[in-house]
């Protein structure tokens, strides 16, 4: 018995002293890991955005705001810009859009084989990796010898250049990122759906309100919040869009379909320039921090109402 | 409440409510158009190497002619490798997030000490970090220390996960002190509570949070693909993109074949624990 009690003779540290030291090792892994691996590279990103480094001699020259200035006088950064918020914009009406249509039609009793062959068809797209999907979808794009095109001309459309025109280009980024993404947004706005308490919609329908009503009237403000998160989930994600532009177009025709991550990567590892690299880098941080926070807040508003 | 008891017996049952058969049709149809693009692949990768282009395109293998898989793995990319390859890194990352994150966890969930929120909060910060933002330093820093291309280098920063912690934390507030309160008292010290009393009881969490950390590190394209730099380091995404290049656009069924191949695993997986994985990847939608 007297081994299991807490030695009293030896001067015992007080429980604080115990439990600090004992969160020190706990948290000793997880936290090395984080501060090596995400906090420094995250301050070296902003660091090196005001430095030159060469980078075979490793010496860095302090050059101010040189860098971000370059960046943003450069044409190309803005033509990626501008095409990752129109991708942006397109992909989460697209992908937020269909995935609450999609919520509305499942959200009643069916039969549960049925929902499994559903629940298997929609999420297996999400569960894939984006690049091998893109190459999937490259050859269904395929000019002269893809899917697409050869069903559209077999009814007598004209063909399509769906990854060589530089109008129709971003849409079949797009269509592609819908598909494979929004059974996520399905699945999160369905279970929204369901966890409003069946009193209130009953109630709505003895009161004469059609589902159609109740749907837009009672259901969709009951489950704002959740598609304000959608939105801007959608939103974080399309703004660091990379492997299907590079894969599907490598950006082209021309620049079209250039992403943001895409000029980062091209500037830092293709141009090897280490400070225009960082630089879009931190524009980009920038850009999601303030789209997320005007989304919020934009969002808590219309919310509120 | 008498609808919801008719409506969850008929489900129940596999009763069909006439109204809801044309909803049906319609809801089949969709799904058919969602995998079309899987039948392509897999018509596609059927087919002998040179008419993988032919017209009409078929939605069922037309023959099942095996080349395509058989260059696919024994071409002079090592696809089998970079099978082997993103298998380990999956493997090893998902231990690593989750034994780390369990223990972090625990110290912000059972122990008492100064800064505590502080430090929480501050790593919560790693979930607003774009991977993209911190890729420059890794690779340039890692090409001073000699990790570029390797596994170790792709494994690590996988590993720190401030949502895994995250996660684990808010698991572990909802379980019961009363057991390792009891340990306490009774002399053992916070490393054997943590083994013996409170691990064994994460299996929920551990499972959500290792199916997530798995598929991620499984499909992950962005840091492989600056990373790593041998064809034998390479993971299914980036070398499937690379095969892509070597064997050029005409030789269309191999990289189906090579796509098809590295899918299986997934949809077997997926096929037999769909429910559980669907909720696991939708938790992680508390990541945004």
């Amino acid at each position: 018995m007297t081994a299991s009690v807490p030695q009293k003779d030896d001067a015992p540290a007080p429980l604080e002293k115990v439990q600090a030291r004992a969160a020190f090792w706990f948290l000793l892994p997880a936290y090395s890991l984080y501060v090596l691996f995400v906090l420094l590279p995250a301050l070296a990103t902003i660091v090196f955005t005001f430095l030159y480094l060469d980078r075979y001699t490793w010496t860095a020259e302090f050059v101010g705001f040189d860098n971000i200035l370059y960046v943003l006088a450069d044409g190309r950064f803005w033509t990626s810009f501008r095409n990752t918020f129109y991708f942006v914009f397109l992909a989460a009406i697209g992908n937020v859009g269909l995935g609450l249509v999609f919520a509305a039609v499942l959200d009643r009793a069916l039969p549960k084989a049925m929902l499994y062959i559903l629940r298997l068809a929609f999420f297996l797209p999400v569960l894939v990796s984006t690049a091998l999907v893109s190459l999937v979808w490259q050859f269904i794009y395929s000019s002269d010898l893809g899917v697409l095109n050869y069903y559209i001309t077999s009814i007598g459309l004209p063909r399509i250049g769906w990854l060589s025109d530089e109008r129709v280009a971003m849409i079949s980024v797009v269509i592609m990122d819908v598909w494979k993404h929004f059974g996520f947004f399905m699945i999160i706005l369905l279970a929204a759906l369901q966890s409003i308490p069946r009193e209130i919609t009953e109630a709505a329908e003895m009161d004469g309100s059609g589902p159609l009503a109740t749907f837009f009237f009672i259901k969709i403000p009951m489950i704002a919040p959740v598609i304000l998160f959608c939105v801007t989930y959608a939103t974080i994600g399309g703004l660091q869009m990379f492997e299907s532009v590079r894969i599907l177009t490598s950006g082209g025709p021309g620049d079209a379909t250039t992403s943001m991550v895409m000029y980062m990567y091209e500037q830092a590892f293709s141009s090897q320039d280490i400070g225009a690299g960082s630089a879009a880098a931190l524009v980009l941080l920038i850009t999601i921090v303030i789209v997320t926070l005007v989304q919020l807040k934009l969002g808590t508003r219309a919310v509120d109402q | 409440m008498e609808t919801t008891m008719t409506d969850r017996l008929r489900s129940a049952l596999g009763i069909v409510h006439w109204r809801n058969v044309p909803l049906m049709i319609v809801l089949l149809i969709g799904a058919g158009l969602m995998i079309m693009p899987f039948l392509w692949m897999v018509a596609a990768s059927f087919r002998p190497i040179g008419e993988s282009y032919r017209l009409p395109p078929s939605v069922f293998p037309d023959n099942l002619d095996l080349a395509a898989y058989r260059e696919a793995l024994s071409s002079g990319v090592p696809f089998l490798t970079m099978y082997w390859n993103s298998f380990v890194i999956a493997a090893a990352t998902t231990i690593g997030t989750l034994v780390t994150s369990a223990l972090a966890a625990f110290a912000f969930s059972r122990l008492e000490f100064r800064s505590r929120e502080f430090l929480f909060i501050f790593m919560l910060l790693g979930l607003m970090v774009p991977p993209a933002l911190v890729l420059i330093p890794l690779y340039f820093g890692y090409a001073r220390i000699g990790l570029l291309d390797t596994h170790v280098g792709l494994a690590l920063p996988a590993m720190a996960s401030s949502f895994g912690v995250f996660m684990m934390r808010q698991f572990m507030l909802n379980l019961p002190k009363a057991l390792e309160e009891a340990a306490l008292l009774d002399g053992a010290n916070y490393r054997q509570i943590f083994w013996t009393i409170t691990l064994p009881q994460l299996g929920p969490a551990l499972a959500t949070l290792g199916i997530i950390t798995f598929i991620t590190s499984w499909n992950n394209f962005v840091s492989p693909f600056v990373l790593i730099t041998s064809w034998d380091k390479m993971t299914l995404p980036v070398g499937i993109v690379a095969l892509q290049g070597v064997m050029g656009s005409a030789r269309l069924s191999v990289i189906m074949a090579a796509a098809t191949m590295s899918i299986l695993p997934l949809l077997l997986v997926f096929l037999v624990a769909q429910r559980f994985i669907v909720e696991s990847i939708t938790m992680s939608g508390v990541k945004g």
